[in-house]
């Protein structure tokens, strides 16, 4: 494992995603061995405010299950951005996304965050590469995430990675979602995940999707805060992100109680097609 | 069937000032924190409890099943039914008897009574002009029809109706209204003073020797209530301007009247049985209690004097004088009206002309009185305070032992009030 760049402050997504456009050409080779790391993190409490709102978690003492990917997302995006990144990051899609809640964390706890690679593997359709993420209070590992990308027609060394696919059981309709042309611009602004897909049909249809799609990382949010209060103390949130949800969009969620868990599903209300499936099981 | 409901316990967060630290957290928000509070204390993490009964006095019209609702989002089973009360400031006191008479009478086991309000996160409404004329748009089925509508649209009617702490019949505030009932007293300005700074001085105290840290959790950063200032003092106060009344004789300044504040409370009552078969402790038992209404448009009483009128009732009923108790609690919702009920109490004109009393109730001792502080110090959410006091009363009475009693008063908008016995 490398030494760990520590960064002052959470880099400009913005400015990150334009430089990862302009160097996209050319990428290749394998991972660098890069951990990117920030120490002592204050967490704005109005920014978990705001997050609480648009995901639709209830404001508590505790930050919402996925709030520290946001945290995190900076660090994996300039670790993306760099030239050394074997992949180009327009174009990567998030597949597959599981965090490890080992307690509940405290709003004014500091926290120290650190992200590196894994995980580069052909796949059928091309490449993936895990983001991992992990964040400690006064040196204990209180959260893990690992976000899994695709990236397609693009190549890895070695053999394809050995993950299964992400299965559920019985599920049965909780709750119906209109959610609304404006819900990526919102999750933009309170997560700082200002990637253009997400943003307008106009930035989506430059990176060849026909409409703004909904982040995963919201649907995924979404769905835990309609589980507020039937979740264990610490507990693994694993999600696959099949089809894009197309902004706007009505989908219904679907829950099952299973393993001391839940099994999950949001899919498209008149299509039944699977937007996320997700697996919570206690830790 | 009936017995006495037993109190068993009690949670709250800390009480905000207005557009402080809870400026962003709702009424669902908080009752929900304040309610997993409750559940983390005593245990009830999944479990159902018979009832959950709570309210909020300023709430937004998306909140009709807002009790419901903080369930379905707590830790509670879902299978816990809840309903919502509305009695202003007696709501949560209210809240408390009618979870106790459920319990009495064998309809339920247990149940949770609370209460929140926010007076950040305020529920605006459009302008009523506004409100009309959108409602015409919406049922306008043709293109004209619909024209029409907006044609109604003024832009002074985008200003919204923000809600004032005003009784809709006499266009007076609830501070105006107490400092008519002051002058008629003549309760002093030092007198409502001394009680000021003795509600910071106790609530202080009480924090310092650990006596909440089985009734409230803190939340969004706040351990004590913000409004506590233990450092409160005459001189400091005497300075102050008054903000009720005219003139000369005012009284009333925003020291010595609570202020506007967000907060939560809630506790758990039961059976002894229920509370017996999960190793529970019984602080203090429901023993009555009475409401009152007075005329304070046209009658001539004054807005807050309601719990006056109710006192006598609930006295007779159980054989007690009012000399009878260890413990107090007049909800301090201006100085002023705590010392205006007990002045009234002592009144023998007012206590045989209004109250039909041979005799005065006469006197409380006044270093039973609000011993942990009250509302002046606290800071009062409306429908919040009730379960405050019944928690802090209850378990203050068991600490002095068995058998004590202890009595509380809460006064309410719209003329209302609530009183109530607990006994250790």
């Amino acid at each position: 494992m490398g030494t760990p760049v520590v960064l002052s402050s959470a880099p400009s997504m913005a400015k990150l995603f334009a430089q990862a456009a302009v160097t996209a050409r050319g990428r290749g080779g394998s991972l660098p061995d890069t951990h990117l790391a920030r120490v002592a993190v204050e967490v704005d409490p109005g920014q978990v405010a705001d997050y609480a709102q648009v995901c639709r978690f209830p404001l508590a003492d505790t930050l919402p299950p996925t709030f520290p990917h946001v945290l995190t997302f900076p660090l994996q995006v300039a670790l993306m951005a760099d030239r050394a990144f074997p992949l180009a990051l327009p174009g990567l899609v998030h597949v597959r996304n599981r965090v490890d809640v080992v307690r509940p964390v405290g709003v004014g706890e500091r926290l120290d965050l650190e992200v590196w690679a894994d995980a580069f593997a052909p796949h059928r359709s091309g490449a993936t590469v895990d983001l991992v993420a992990s964040v400690r209070s006064r040196g204990d590992e209180v959260w893990r995430g690992r976000s899994t990308y695709l990236a397609r027609g693009a190549t890895a060394p070695g053999a394809p990675a050995d993950v299964p696919e992400l299965t559920i059981g019985d599920v049965s309709e909780a709750a119906v979602w209109r959610v609304p042309d404006d819900a990526g611009r919102r999750y933009a602004k309170v997560s700082g995940d200002v990637n253009p897909i997400h943003l307008s049909g106009l930035t989506a249809k430059a990176f060849g999707f026909k409409r703004a799609i909904a982040h995963g990382m919201w649907v995924k949010a979404r769905a835990l805060a309609a589980l507020s209060g039937r979740l264990p103390e610490a507990f693994s949130v694993d999600v696959a992100f099949r089809k894009p949800l197309f902004l706007p969009s009505t989908v219904a969620l679907s829950t099952g109680a299973r393993e001391g868990g839940w099994d999950l599903a949001v899919r498209a209300q008149a299509a039944g097609t699977d937007h996320v499936l997700g697996r919570v099981r206690p830790l | 069937m009936t017995r006495q409901a037993a109190i068993v316990g009690g949670n709250r967060i800390p009480f905000a000032r207005s557009n402080s630290k809870y400026a962003r957290a709702s009424n669902q928000d908080m009752l929900t924190a304040t309610l997993d509070g409750l559940v983390a204390r005593f245990g009830l993490q999944d479990q159902a409890v018979g009832e959950v009964v709570a309210g909020a006095v300023l709430k937004h019209s998306r909140d009709f099943n807002l009790t419901r609702e903080s369930v379905l989002g707590s830790r509670l089973s879902a299978a816990t039914p809840a309903y919502d009360v509305q009695q202003a400031c007696g709501t949560g006191l209210e809240a408390a008897v009618l979870v106790a008479n459920k319990i009495a009478l064998g309809q339920v086991e247990s149940g949770i009574a609370g209460g929140v309000d926010t007076t950040s996160d305020a529920p605006l409404a459009v302008n009523e002009d506004l409100r009309h004329a959108l409602i015409a748009l919406n049922n306008a089925k043709t293109l004209p029809q619909r024209l029409k509508a907006l044609s109604g649209l003024r832009p002074g009617q985008l200003v919204p109706d923000v809600p004032r702490n005003v009784e809709p019949r006499t266009g007076l505030s609830m501070g105006e209204h107490a400092a008519i009932t002051a002058k008629e007293w003549g309760i002093t300005r030092e007198a409502q003073d001394e009680l000021t700074v003795a509600s910071h001085q106790h609530l202080a105290a009480a924090y310092d020797r650990g006596f909440f840290d089985d009734l409230v959790t803190p939340y969004l950063g706040l351990t004590r209530d913000q409004n506590l200032r233990p450092d409160s003092s005459l001189e400091k106060l005497a300075t102050l301007e008054p903000v009720f009344g005219k003139g000369e004789g005012a009284t009333m300044t925003a020291a010595n009247s609570t202020p506007l504040t967000d907060g939560a409370s809630a506790v758990l009552l039961s059976s002894d049985e229920w509370a017996a078969e999960r190793g529970l402790p019984v602080l203090a038992h429901l023993v009555d209690a009475q409401t009152a209404a007075v005329d304070y448009v046209h009658g001539g009483e004054g807005l807050l004097m309601a719990p006056a009128y109710a006192m006598p009732v609930m006295l007779a009923r159980n054989g007690l004088t009012l000399q009878d108790f260890d413990l107090y609690e007049i909800h301090e919702a201006f100085a002023s009206t705590v010392l205006s009920t007990m002045k009234a109490w002592e009144d023998p004109a007012f206590c045989a002309e209004k109250l039909g009393l041979d005799a005065p109730l006469g006197p409380i001792d006044r270093s039973k009185l609000n011993v942990h502080g009250s509302s002046l110090a606290a800071g009062h959410p409306f429908a919040a305070t009730g379960g405050r006091i019944v928690a802090s009363l209850a378990k203050a009475l068991h600490e002095m032992g068995p058998g004590k009693r202890g009595l509380i008063s809460i006064c309410a908008a719209g003329g209302q009030g609530v009183v109530a016995i607990l006994e250790s």
